[in-house]
């Protein structure tokens, strides 16, 4: 080989060197900034997962998932409470159509009373009469009329009294029979509506607090996931660590590999030994060099994954649980404004249906006040039929007239009897549906109300809690929200740091080519040059300076002339042998 | 807080060191070769020292003979965080007083056990 040849080689050789120095400094530096943008990623990172830590703590303090236990109750509550006032609604409707039909009757029978008023009074006015006529005789048949007449005046005011009230109560409950039969409906579709409401509601909650008690499984995958993924990055990093080395061994070979080729030797033979000791360094470099342009690509590509892993972080339900928390905060309580809607609505339903009782009560505590006084009367009349029959007798023929009038009243007795007896017959029936009603009426009750208002109160302490929870996860999502932009820029930052790496592998390709350049006026000028070294001795020559197994294994795969070593396949790390 | 000196010439490897280490909770100081590492030594009090082998001016092995020779620093965990795996290595690590041996790179959640370990 000319002395030119050996002179350009050398310098390829130089400047190869010189240019994997610059790359050596740019790629550190460039690693550095790798290392510093991670640093913040991890803690942004960090700050987010604190964030959530902190969402799930007051999640699990504040038993939110026992909340859903709370409100099935009150869901439960609220459709018993519901369904028990539809199911009392059409009893009452039921009972109140009876009681229209009573108080008809009572009212009519009322009203024949006014009838035997007006017979009384005429029978008063004919005894008068007759007291006239018998002079002096009939002077004791005086009060027979003036308590005829009386009893007449009192029977026409009682009576007009009494279906003055019925009359008024016959068309409140009417209105009532017509109010209930046409809310009924009303009813049935708002029970319905609710219960299919509350059945959407109660599986929306359900649905929500089975993704939030999912959260803190979420969230202690997520932290031992993004912990593997700082871990990678931070293997990825130390591995450029071994990759300088690598290069600078590299460098160092080719100083050594420039002395060979200088050498002139005192014999040709040992001149060609040292261009193929040269030789088989230039070929070990070249191994060397695509192995550790393999090794960046693969830690560059480590990088991205992992840090692609820590991104995602920012999308997975951990971030979503402040959200989430909140959600189910409003679902919360939007179902319980509408129960609680539901139960004022039902309230004033309530107040009406026991207003329109209580006017039946009031009409029936008259019927039974004229009705005692009715049986007073028919026993004063009978008394008096009585005596008066007896006196007429005595007068014979004379007070045949008296008589006969005392027979009409006998008569008049006798039907009042039979009326008093239908009216107080009516009035225990509308006593009776009273009663029904009364216990039907049992689903408006207070103890009623008293069991919803438990269940309420139950659900608003556990929406107390999800408040607290939901207040607190508003406040955190804001802070998650910033902290997850700034790592989503931290993220391009570290892309970006890496993607410069990328140049790095044109710059080996270079001096990839310069080396091959330089290797071939060696085959050219000794084509033998493959089988004139000694393998033990090149690798005792180039290996000397080597710190890692790795590079041990590239040497002898250029020396065999097979492929380059698999490189580690994980950068999980090693681990810490103890003395 | 208990603290750590982290030697290593290259400044990636010390950042990713200092890194892991002060997320577990310990006070990180960083020196770039075996003599930075000393002053600090002579200077501050450590807990524990995790140190590279191949730098300038004094190698790791050189730094572990040298803070064992140290009064009050016999009994200091010193870890030698290396690429090297080499037994002869190793050996030499053990006999200059080292308390453990990693080949770069290290496991994050390996060596924060150890040095919880070691530590305490």
């Amino acid at each position: 080989m000319s002395v030119e040849t050996r002179t350009e080689v050398v310098c390829t050789l130089e400047k190869a060197k010189g240019e994997l120095q610059a790359l050596a400094r740019t790629t550190e530096s460039e690693i550095e900034s790798v290392a510093r943008f991670f640093e913040g990623l991890a803690g942004h990172a960090d700050t987010i997962l604190n964030l959530a830590a902190a969402i799930v703590g007051c999640v699990e303090n504040e038993s939110v998932s026992s909340a859903l236990l709370k409100v099935q109750t009150l869901g439960a509550a609220a459709r018993r409470f519901i369904g028990d006032r539809l199911q009392a609604t059409a009893g009452i409707l039921e009972t109140v159509t009876t009681e229209v039909k009573l108080l008809r009757e009572l009212s009519y029978v009322t009203r024949s009373q006014t009838g035997i008023a007006l017979e009384t009074k005429a029978l008063s006015v004919l005894t008068n009469i007759e007291v006239a006529r018998l002079g002096a005789v009939g002077a004791g048949f005086q009060y027979l009329a003036h308590e005829l007449a009386d009893f007449s005046k009192s029977l026409t005011a009682d009576t007009q009294e009494l279906a003055g009230h019925a009359d008024s109560r016959t068309a409140a409950i009417e209105e009532t029979r017509r109010v209930l039969a046409a809310e009924l409906p009303c009813l049935r579709e708002e029970l319905a509506r609710i219960e299919v409401d509350l059945g959407n509601d109660l599986a929306a909650v359900e649905s929500s607090l089975t993704q939030l008690s999912r959260t803190p499984v979420q969230f202690r995958t997520c932290v031992e996931v993004v912990a593997q993924q700082i871990a990678g990055v931070v293997a990825a990093v130390q591995a450029h660590d071994i990759t300088r080395q690598q290069m600078d061994h590299v460098q160092e070979a080719l100083t050594l590999i420039a002395t060979r080729i200088l050498c002139d030797g005192n014999a040709e033979n040992e001149a060609a030994q040292e261009l193929a000791q040269a030789y088989a360094g230039l070929t070990i470099q070249i191994y060397q060099l695509r192995f550790i342009k393999k090794t960046i690509a693969t830690w560059a590509s480590q990088i991205r994954t992992c840090v692609g892993g820590i991104l995602r972080v920012s999308t997975s339900d951990v971030v979503g649980i402040g959200p989430l928390v909140l959600e189910q905060e409003r679902g919360l309580s939007s179902q319980l404004a509408h129960i609680e809607r539901l139960e004022r609505e039902s309230q004033g339903y309530s107040g009406r249906i026991q207003r329109t009782f209580g006017g039946i009560s009031n009409l029936m505590q008259l019927l039974s006040e004229y009705l005692q006084r009715s049986k007073s009367v028919r026993d004063h009349l009978q008394l008096l039929t009585f005596n008066s029959i007896i006196e007429a007798s005595g007068l014979g023929t004379q007070a045949a007239a008296i008589l006969a009038i005392a027979e009409s009243i006998k008569g008049i007795s006798a039907e009042w009897s039979q009326i008093t007896d239908q009216s107080g017959h009516a009035m225990q029936e509308v006593l009776k549906l009273e009663k029904q009603t009364n216990e039907e009426m049992g689903a408006f009750s207070e103890a009623t109300n008293e069991r919803l208002r438990e269940a309420q109160d139950q659900t608003r302490a556990g929406l107390d809690n999800l408040r607290t929870a939901a207040a607190f996860a508003a406040q955190r999502a804001q802070e998650m929200k910033i902290a997850t932009e700034k790592m989503q820029a931290k993220t391009t930052e570290v892309g970006n740091a890496v993607d410069l790496l990328d140049a790095c592998f044109e710059r080996i390709d270079a001096v990839l080519a310069e080396l091959e350049a330089a290797r071939r006026p060696l085959e050219i000028d000794n084509p033998d040059v493959k089988e004139r070294y000694d393998a033990a001795e090149i690798e005792r020559l180039f290996s000397a300076s080597y710190t890692t197994e790795m590079e041990r294994e590239v040497l002898h795969a250029a020396l065999r002339g097979t492929d380059l070593p698999e490189g580690q396949k994980t950068f999980a790390g090693n681990s810490v042998e103890l003395f | 807080m208990r603290r750590i000196l982290a030697v290593d010439d290259s400044a990636s490897v010390r950042q990713m060191v200092s890194f892991t280490l002060r997320k577990a909770g310990y006070e990180v100081v960083e020196a770039v070769d075996g003599k930075d590492a000393l002053a600090k030594i002579g200077r501050e009090k450590f807990d524990m020292i995790i140190t590279d082998l191949n730098m300038p001016n004094l190698d790791g092995i050189q730094l572990i003979a040298a803070v064992r020779n140290l009064a009050g620093c016999s009994f200091v965990p010193m870890l030698m965080l290396t690429t090297e795996s080499q037994a002869e290595k190793k050996d030499a690590g053990r006999k200059a007083g080292a308390t453990g041996w990693i080949v770069k790179p290290f496991n994050a959640e390996q060596l924060i056990y150890v040095v919880q370990k070691l530590v305490k």
